[in-house]
């Protein structure tokens, strides 16, 4: 992130808006075309936020924050606040309060600041934190090197914990074994049938957890874990300390499921089951605990509820054109499943994590719902040997600079000034149905509300919020109002540590009367940030709208954009200009209609599922990568540097590094490859080769260190098999059509698909028209 | 040990351990209620002119001459004929019967004969009878106790002594009444046995002595002298028939015990006949016996305390202070002054006999079925033709023609069948015959199994079936010529053709798959109270300690669980450093939690089970859950043997509470609410659901067999429970309350016979008739799915079935009908095997044969099994009502029938089933049939039933008891188990220890005046204030307690039970259990043995009348 730190577009406050400059009335917002959202970055690491061990202060009517924006009369002690005005007096140990002495919240400089929020008021629980669980969840139905992949993965995590993290262990496969790590006599495991959907009670019942049976349930038991008043619980969930042992012999013992699965059959695989096994034994723990359920999937559910195709191996598993066409029989019911599991883990606080190794899908489409509703993480790989898998489950559980500082229980609150409303949130939260006057009529991703669950997140969770404004016009009369508007930001969860926080962003942007200054409304144009906002509302579209036709859509709102914010004389296309902050607009949407999100069939509806999730829940650099990936090019004569997305790019004597999100690309020139086989580079008088061909590399280890998940590493030739993962993301301005028009050394892609120039001349001449 | 083992489940036992080891296959040849009932008891209930009869009686005796009579069979039997169609008419007619059907006999037959059948142990009776006379009967008889004395005497003796005593009733009758008397007197002689020598030595007074000389002293006295007398009074009062009562009073008198006690005891007699009028005798009868008995007593009593068992003949003193004493003067009130004087002798009533010796028995003999030798005797079979009894036996040893004729006998007719049981080891092994590809040869059309009893013809080219009659082709390869006796020549050298048992080695037809390999999957309660109260330590550790009686191999597979609320299987892989245990918490609907590797070979996991088995009790020593899923337990473990089958064997402590099949305390509810619990008090002992059921019959269809180990201290619900065992060939084994202390040494051998003995698994049994009977119904521990046939998982010597027969057609005197039982099964090592047991018995159409050959073990057997079946359907009283009434038709047919000179006033019982109102008061008295008892108790009783066998039958009902306190003075040689002392308190003293048992239970009863050196000697405990509630018994260096230890290891040998033992002291609810098992008490279940003598007697009087 360093290179990027320096140009941080995100600032302090980890929030960018599509429009930094908001038109005033819903009308004119709506001839914006691109939709009035932010995407939130809500625990961002920033180096320059202050922490504040002390509780903030709240507006007695809106509850909003005591915030640098507000009107402080520090001689009546009178804070004002800028959402509902307010009048807030300052309570007494605030009385120092100054011009000259003032509060962390108060800087201006300060919008956002960490509260770090006394621990939970009862005094029983005493000043330890609660320790974060993991609950490991594998799939023995796999063949044993896939097994042993798993295991070490497993057992490298378990090292890899902190010493409080409770720990518990499910293993599943035709049935649902939960290990009780804490009989020490022997191995001991609840066994689960997988083909009977279970409640939460039912678990925790048989479990022997149930409140029948917990013994003198109210008494509070000494030298028991902090949190779970259910002392059962400690049987299955042990201080990663104490079990890292027992974990390791029970792993070395483990066997791939013994139920035997006859030929031209699937194996019988109950995830579902598993999973409400799984959260219902997290049930267990006292509400505030953070947990999460560590999902290592190696294939489709095929028992019981939740499944995803049948056990015959003849029936293929669904296909995006089965799911058009309705033709997939278990899909709505395993999405339901599924929602319900979600509903029950996010009532929990809890968190489920999806690693998905499998050469066919797994699921990930109907488990998406789970894992995005809490905010779990999703890493999706063809084995569980596979460096995508291996390095991104490691990274989960590190330490220090790489960790990815998972967060617990979160819930995030906005307060935004009058007239403001909130359509909702795509990102990996759940709507906690709060209403209030800021909850839009309509509704995208998860509204109809003002505050939201993220049960999981981490340093780079992303949301992405859409408001609309009011439609009265009674605010609508300009100069009485105040001429900025206020959106603010509480997000409270607890931290790797298990410390409460509570961060408070506020941000302030300007009005604008559109129809006064169409030029200062450009000017507040977030070019990346929209395409980002178009991607994911494209992408929730086409999931929730019956026959949403995305390419279609996509190009008429931007001939709509460039209708509007364009410069042109009607029915000339010559004359068509776009002003430099939408500049770059037009080309993301290009590849935009081109990626995986829009262009679905290419790929299962498991990948795309993951590619979502993925979208939505990234920072917008990232999340611009997807659509819009980066080529670099290396050569002799020059330094690298940015190619164009071209296939005109492509040389024989370079060296290609395209950074697509999902996979890195190292591309070799046909005479690169030439030389590299021919050994060139390990000759002494070769240097400048050696490290020609060492630096796209180094590069991509910067890339793949940085990221989560992990992107797939391909190496690859000119004319290999391998290069289709970069001729696909390149535009085709080369195909067979005009291949006597290609350079030399360069490539052509078998495709029908416009290049970009055609685009552009279409989007000209249908922007021009009147 | 391992002699006693069948060949088809040959397993190496090891002998050394004492208790623990499994019983020995051997019967206990000491209670010989048969060789009692062989004989025709008559037993006079005279009221008070029994007593004058007695005087007439001891002319009876004075008849001694008679017997010389008697001895000539011949000339008694002819008389008697005459006599006997002349005497009763109804009588006559059945007793002219009685004698045409031994041809030979027929002469002897009316005396003569009779007792011959009754013998039973003499086998050849009729015949022999008839040919050989008495002394003939001695060898064949022999087989009781002293066979020469006892047998044969007897039957001579009784037909001699009944002759004489009615002769005595009527002087000249004498003759007649032989003939009468005899068929009575013929069973008699069986009794005579014991009694019979004294029988004869009544006969000649100087004899007695020498015979029993307690039983020869009373006949003489009782039978001569009193009975007639009274009998005499009676009938005049009664009827005309006084001649026949006397005579048979003399009987009885003859068989000294039964007639003497009867009339004097039974006021009840008396009473009735008082009501008629009788009343002059009463002044003079009286007197008379008193006296004798007295000096007959005193003798005798002493004697019978000493040595021999007063059997049927008790000599009570004049003193009889008993409540017989009591009772009489409350009868004589109705009755009239005679009832003082009148009474019954208890100690001359009919009681079981034990026989201390082996009796040699040939199934056929001279081609004609021999009738078997009691069921409780010991006996050593040579299998010529019919099956040994041990095998197959019937109620009565020959067919009657006709259902109406069976329907008048008031008898059952059913098998007792106990296809498995062990053989002596004295005895040839069942040969095993492998017919190869072809498998054994079976008649085309009922599929019957070759047998000696089919008959080749046709020059051996073809074949008569014994059970439909078709004519079948022989097979090619199995041809073989006739010789000159018709048979084939080979008929000798194949055991198929001259044997009644065989195994066949089962074909590929006979299988629906591999033979199933050796399957044990043990389940053990660690609930709470399991854990606390020791059952699960001790469950580990039988378990533990019988892995090496498994049978070794490949093919033995185990399986272990453990259950609470929850079941825990283990993972018993040689693979995992340790067990892992699998927990199945969903007790509503269960599963198996692995697929394999839940059921491993023996080979792979003894080590892992042997740790398991050790850390179990330690593991879930501090579990507090209470809950037990019972139910789900069995259902998961069968679900992980479903796909072989296989022996589950389940440890449960506590009441199922949770899951699947969970039950309800619902005897406690019964008993808050009264008003319901009583109206319908049987419900209990009925499953309360059918869930259970309908589990069990899957288990049965996968070929799981169950066995359940319930060691619990408070009510569990056998009734519910008890249903899987039942329908899959299982059994339930009951220690309540369970003691840690001295139950796991019972639990341990309990589990290893259970494991070691011989058995089968997914068999599948079917009996096959003769045309014109068929089979009726089966009752047992099995599985019915289809009407033929029934499936057993799990087979075991233990293990009998009954089946009930009945008529289709009439069949023809003269012939022979066929039994034919087929068991397919598999053994423990995995061979296919048929069992064919086949029985040919001989058809009649005279009741009195029907009487002669009645089998009263068996037929007590089948009353009792008939009774348990009825007690959850029934209300109480009915039961009772019907046993009673079961007893009482049985008598009254033989009364109307057969009894042809008999005054109204006697009481006749035919020889062969003169203890049957003894049995059936000691019925009426069992747990079962008693109100009072704890449902589960009861319940378990009932369960037990069902599978019991016909040796086991009669001691569950009527406990043996011994006095041990002064074991050591008697003979090395002598029997270990007698003197059987009655089962009368009357006998218990206060200085004295005794032993009581009935196959489960053995119940030590310690005086409280015993010598506290006995009580060092035999306990180590210095007074009966400390006596232990927890019993273990232990072997001391002292010849007292050593003689002690091997009397109860030979009752374990004999009953195959390790017996759990208890100590009982007078005033404790111990002593009360140990005198409520004292039958021939009077007491809250039920009237004394005399008294009931009365009231039966009553009974059949009044239906005669009426």
């Amino acid at each position: 992130m360093s290179e990027i730190a320096n140009t941080d577009p995100e600032g302090l406050d980890g929030v960018r808006m599509s429009w930094n400059v908001w038109p005033r009335t819903k009308v004119e917002a709506s001839k914006c075309v691109i939709p009035l959202a932010a995407s939130i970055s809500p625990i961002r690491h920033h180096p320059d936020i202050p922490n504040l061990p002390y509780a903030p202060l709240r507006c007695k009517t809106c509850s909003a924050v005591l915030n640098p924006f507000s009107r402080v009369d520090f001689t009546a002690k009178i804070w004002i606040c800028p959402f509902c005005y307010q009048r807030n007096h300052f309570p007494p140990h605030y009385h120092m309060i100054s011009e000259t002495n003032l509060p962390g919240e108060l800087y201006a400089q300060y919008t956002t600041v960490q509260y770090s929020l006394p621990q939970n008021p009862d005094p029983n629980l005493g000043p330890s934190p609660l320790s974060p669980v993991f609950l490991f969840m594998l799939d023995t139905c796999m063949i044993e090197e896939e097994m042993g992949y798993v295991k070490s993965a497993l057992m490298r995590a378990i090292g890899l914990l902190p010493e409080n993290a409770l720990v518990g262990f499910v293993s599943f496969g035709t049935q649902v074994q939960v290990h009780e790590l804490g009989f020490s006599d022997m191995s001991k495991v609840y066994v689960f049938r997988g083909n009977k959907e279970i409640s939460k009670e039912q678990v925790l019942d048989q479990l022997g957890l149930g409140v029948a049976r917990r013994a003198g349930g109210t008494g509070y038991q000494k030298g028991v874990p902090i949190g779970f008043p259910n002392s059962g619980v400690t049987r299955f969930l042990l201080p990663a300390a104490d079990c890292e042992y027992t974990l390791n012999a029970l792993l070395d013992e483990l066997e791939t499921d013994q139920w035997p699965v006859p030929p031209g059959s699937r194996a019988s695989r109950c995830t579902g089951v598993a999973l409400s096994v799984s959260a219902g034994l997290l049930g267990a723990c006292s509400t505030g605990t953070g947990a999460r359920i560590i999902a290592l999937v190696g294939g489709p559910c095929t028992e019981g509820p939740g499944t995803i195709i049948s056990k015959d191996l003849s029936d293929p598993v669904r296909s995006h054109k089965d799911l058009d066409k309705d033709a997939a029989p278990y899909f709505k019911k395993a999405v339901k499943f599924y929602e319900n599991l979600a509903n029950q883990l996010v009532s929990q606080g809890h968190v489920l994590d999806l690693f998905a190794s499998a050469l066919d899908q797994v699921g990930v489409a109907e488990m998406k719902v789970a894992v995005e509703k809490t905010g779990g993480l999703v890493v999706q790989a063809e084995s569980f040997g596979h460096p995508v898998f291996k390095d991104s489950f490691k990274r989960v559980f590190e330490e220090g600079e790489q960790s990815l500082g998972l967060c617990f229980n979160g819930t995030l609150e906005i307060n935004c000034s009058k007239d403001i409303k909130i359509q909702g949130i795509i990102g990996p939260c759940t709507s906690l149905e709060k209403k209030g006057p800021a909850v839009a009529d309509t509704t995208i991703g998860e509204g109809g509300t003002t505050a939201w669950k993220l049960c999981g997140l981490d340093k780079s969770t992303c949301l992405t919020v859409f408001f609309d404004l009011s439609s009265s016009d009674r605010s609508n009369t300009p100069g009485t109002v105040n001429p900025l508007l206020y959106l603010q930001f509480l997000t409270s969860y607890q931290n790797p540590e298990g410390q409460l926080i509570l961060r408070v962003t506020t941000i302030s942007r300007g009005w604008i009367d559109s129809a006064v200054s169409s030029e200062e409304l450009a000017q507040g144009f977030d070019q990346e940030t929209a395409a980002v906002v178009m991607a994911r509302l494209t992408s929730l579209k086409m999931e929730t709208e019956e026959g949403f036709d995305a390419t279609r859509w996509l190009d008429r709102s931007l001939i709509r954009l460039c209708s509007k914010f364009g410069d042109y004389q009607k029915d000339d296309p010559a004359s068509f200009t776009l002003n430099p902050s939408f500049s770059l607009f037009p080309q993301f949407m290009f590849n935009l209609r081109r990626s995986q999100f829009v262009q679905v069939f290419n790929n299962s509806p498991d990948e795309t599922a993951y590619f979502r999730m993925l979208l939505n829940r990234e920072n917008i650099t990232n999340a611009a990568v997807m659509i819009q990936p980066s080529l670099i090019s290396y050569s002799f004569n020059s330094l690298p540097a940015p190619a164009l997305l071209d296939v005109a790019s492509i040389a024989a004597d370079r060296i290609l590094l395209l950074d697509s999100y999902f996979s890195v690309v190292i591309f070799h020139g046909m005479q690169i490859a030439q030389w590299r086989n021919a050994g060139y580079h390990n000759q002494p008088g070769h240097q400048a080769f050696a490290h020609l061909l060492q630096a796209p590399y180094d590069d991509s280890q910067v890339i793949i260190r940085e990221r989560f998940p992990v992107p797939r590493l391909v190496v690859c030739d000119q004319h290999g098999s391998q290069a289709r993962f970069l001729l696909a993301k390149l535009n085709p301005s080369a195909t067979y059509n005009n291949a006597n028009e290609m350079a030399a050394g360069s490539d052509v892609i078998f495709t029908d698909d416009v290049s970009l120039q055609v685009f552009f001349e279409h989007l000209q001449r249908l922007a021009v028209q009147s | 040990m391992a002699a006693f083992l069948p060949p088809g489940a040959p397993r190496p036992r090891s002998g050394n351990d004492n208790p623990s080891q499994p019983p020995p296959p051997n019967y206990n040849p000491n209670l010989n209620p048969n060789s009692l009932a062989d004989n025709l008891n008559n037993l006079n209930l005279n009221r008070p002119p029994s007593m004058p009869s007695s005087a007439p009686r001891a002319s009876p005796f004075g008849q001694p001459p008679h017997f010389p009579s008697p001895a000539s069979l011949p000339g008694v039997s002819v008389g008697s004929s005459p006599f006997s169609r002349p005497g009763p008419p109804p009588g006559a007619l059945s007793r002219p019967a009685v004698p045409p059907t031994g041809p030979p006999q027929s002469t002897l037959s009316p005396n003569v004969p009779p007792p011959a059948r009754s013998m039973g142990p003499p086998t050849g009776q009729p015949s022999f009878i008839g040919s050989r006379t008495p002394p003939g009967y001695f060898p064949s008889s022999g087989g009781t106790n002293v066979p020469p004395t006892y047998v044969a005497p007897p039957p001579g003796a009784f037909p001699s002594s009944g002759f004489p005593s009615r002769p005595v009733g009527s002087a000249p009758p004498p003759g007649t009444r032989p003939s009468t008397a005899s068929p009575p007197l013929t069973t008699g002689p069986a009794l005579p046995h014991s009694s019979a020598p004294s029988g004869y030595v009544t006969n000649g007074p100087p004899a007695f002595m020498s015979g029993a000389s307690p039983g020869g002293p009373r006949f003489p006295p009782a039978g001569s002298a009193p009975p007639p007398p009274i009998g005499h009074p009676l009938t005049l009062g009664s009827a005309g028939a006084a001649p026949q009562a006397q005579s048979m009073r003399s009987f009885l008198a003859s068989p000294a015990v039964v007639a003497p006690p009867g009339p004097p005891a039974q006021p009840a007699s008396p009473f009735s006949a008082p009501p008629q009028g009788v009343p002059p005798p009463p002044g003079s009868y009286g007197p008379p016996t008193w006296p004798v008995q007295p000096g007959q007593v005193g003798p005798s009593q002493p004697l019978s305390g000493s040595v021999q068992p007063p059997r049927m003949f008790g000599m009570p003193p004049p003193p009889l202070p008993n409540q017989s004493m009591t009772a009489i003067p409350a009868l004589s009130q109705t009755g009239a002054p005679v009832s003082g004087t009148s009474k019954i002798d208890p100690n001359q009533i009919p009681r079981p006999i034990p026989s201390s010796s082996s009796i040699l028995y040939e199934t056929r003999q001279g081609n004609q079925a021999n009738p078997p030798p009691p069921a409780t005797s010991d006996y050593i079979v040579r299998d010529t033709g019919n099956c040994s009894p041990r095998y197959m036996r019937s109620t009565i040893s020959q067919i009657p023609c006709t259902a109406d004729l069976l329907t008048t006998s008031g008898m059952q007719l059913a098998l007792l069948i106990q296809p498995l049981a062990l053989p002596h080891p004295s005895e040839e092994p069942i040969q095993v015959v492998d017919f190869a590809d072809i498998g054994p040869v079976r008649c085309s059309r009922c599929k019957a199994y070759i047998n000696p009893f089919m008959k080749f013809i046709d020059q051996g080219r073809r074949f008569i079936c014994n059970i439909c009659g078709y004519t079948d082709e022989t097979p090619r390869d199995y041809h073989c010529n006739l010789g000159p006796d018709g048979r084939r020549r080979d008929a000798d050298e194949r055991p198929e053709l001259c044997r009644g048992t065989v195994e066949f080695v089962a074909t590929k037809e006979y299988m629906v798959r591999d033979p199933m390999p050796a399957v044990y999957f043990f389940l053990i309660d660690v609930s709470m109270n399991a854990i606390q109260t020791g059952a699960t330590a001790a469950a580990c550790s039988a378990i533990s300690q019988v892995i090496s009686d498994l049978p070794e191999g490949p093919r033995t597979m185990v399986g272990i669980a453990t259950f609470d609320s929850t079941i825990h299987f283990y993972n018993l892989k040689r693979a995992l450093q340790q067990p892992l245990m699998l927990i199945v918490p969903d007790v509503q609907d269960v599963y198996t939690p692995l697929q394999t590797d839940v059921v491993v070979q023996l080979s792979e996991c003894r080590q892992h089970l042997e740790l398991l088995l050790e850390s179990i009790p330690n593991m879930f020593q501090n579990n507090r859950t209470a809950e037990s899923a019972f139910g789900a337990a069995v259902q998961a473990a069968f679900l992980a043997i479903k796909s072989s089958g296989g022996k589950l064997l389940v440890f449960q402590s506590v009441l199922p509470s949770t899951g699947v099949g969970s039950l309800s305390a619902r005897e406690a509810e019964g008993r808050t609410n009264i008003s319901a619990g009583e109206k319908e008090a049987h419900k209990l002992l009925q499953p309360v659901d059918k869930t259970l059921k309908t589990m069990a019959i899957e288990f049965a269809e996968y070929q799981v067999c169950v066995d359940i180990f319930v060691t619990t201290q408070t009510y569990i619900d056998i009734a519910s429970i008890s249903v899987i065992p039942r329908t899959t060939g299982g059994q339930v084994y009951y220690y309540y309350p369970f003691s840690a202390l001295s139950d796991p040494a019972k639990l341990y051998n309990d589990l290893r016979w259970n494991i070691t003995r011989p058995q089968g698994f997914e068999a599948v049994m079917r009996v096959r008739c003769s045309q014109g009977i068929q089979v009726q119904d089966y009752h047992g521990n099995f599985c019915k799915r289809i009407p033929t046939d029934v499936d057993l998982p799990g087979i075991d010597c233990d293990k009998t079935i009954m089946v009930n027969l009945k008529h289709d057609d009439k069949l023809q005197d003269g012939s022979e009908c066929s039994f034919q039982c087929a068991l397919l099964y598999t053994t423990v090592y995995g061979q296919r095997r048929i069992r064919v047991t086949t029985l040919s018995l001989p058809c009649t159409s005279m009741l009195s044969n029907l009487f002669r050959s009645a089998d009263l073990d068996t037929q007590f057997a089948c009353f009792l099994k008939q009774a348990a079946n009825k007690i959850p359907s029934s209300p109480l009283l009915q039961v009772r009502e019907q046993v009673t009434n079961l007893c009482i038709n049985v008598l009254l047919s033989y009364r109307k029938f057969c009894a042809t000179v008999t005054s109204s006033g006697q009481l006749i019982l035919p020889e062969a089933l003169k203890l049957l109102p003894l049995y059936t008061l000691a019925l009426l008295k069992s747990i079962g049939l008693r109100n009072d008892g704890r449902i589960d108790d009861r319940s378990i009783w009932i369960e037990c039933v069902s599978y019991l066998s016909t040796p086991l039958a009669i001691p569950l009902v009527y406990p043996r008891m011994v006095a041990i306190h002064d074991l050591k003075q008697k003979d090395e040689n002598e029997c270990l188990v007698s003197p059987v002392i009655p089962l009368s308190s009357e006998h218990v003293t206060d200085d004295g220890i005794y032993l009581l048992e009935n196959g489960v239970d053995c119940l030590i009863y310690i005086g409280n005046s015993v010598d506290s050196n006995i009580l060092q000697l035999l306990f180590g405990i210095s007074s009966a204030e400390e006596i232990p509630t927890q019993f273990v018994l232990q072997q001391f260096d002292n010849p007292l307690s050593r003689k002690v230890n091997d009397l109860v290891n030979e009752i374990r040998r004999q009953r195959c039970s390790y017996l759990r033992i208890k100590l009982c002291k007078k005033g404790d609810p111990s002593g009360a259990l140990f005198f409520s098992h004292l039958v021939e008490d009077k007491n809250p279940s039920g009237p004394s043995y005399v008294e009931f003598l009365v009231y039966v007697h009553r009974e059949i009087q009044m239906k005669m009348s009426s």
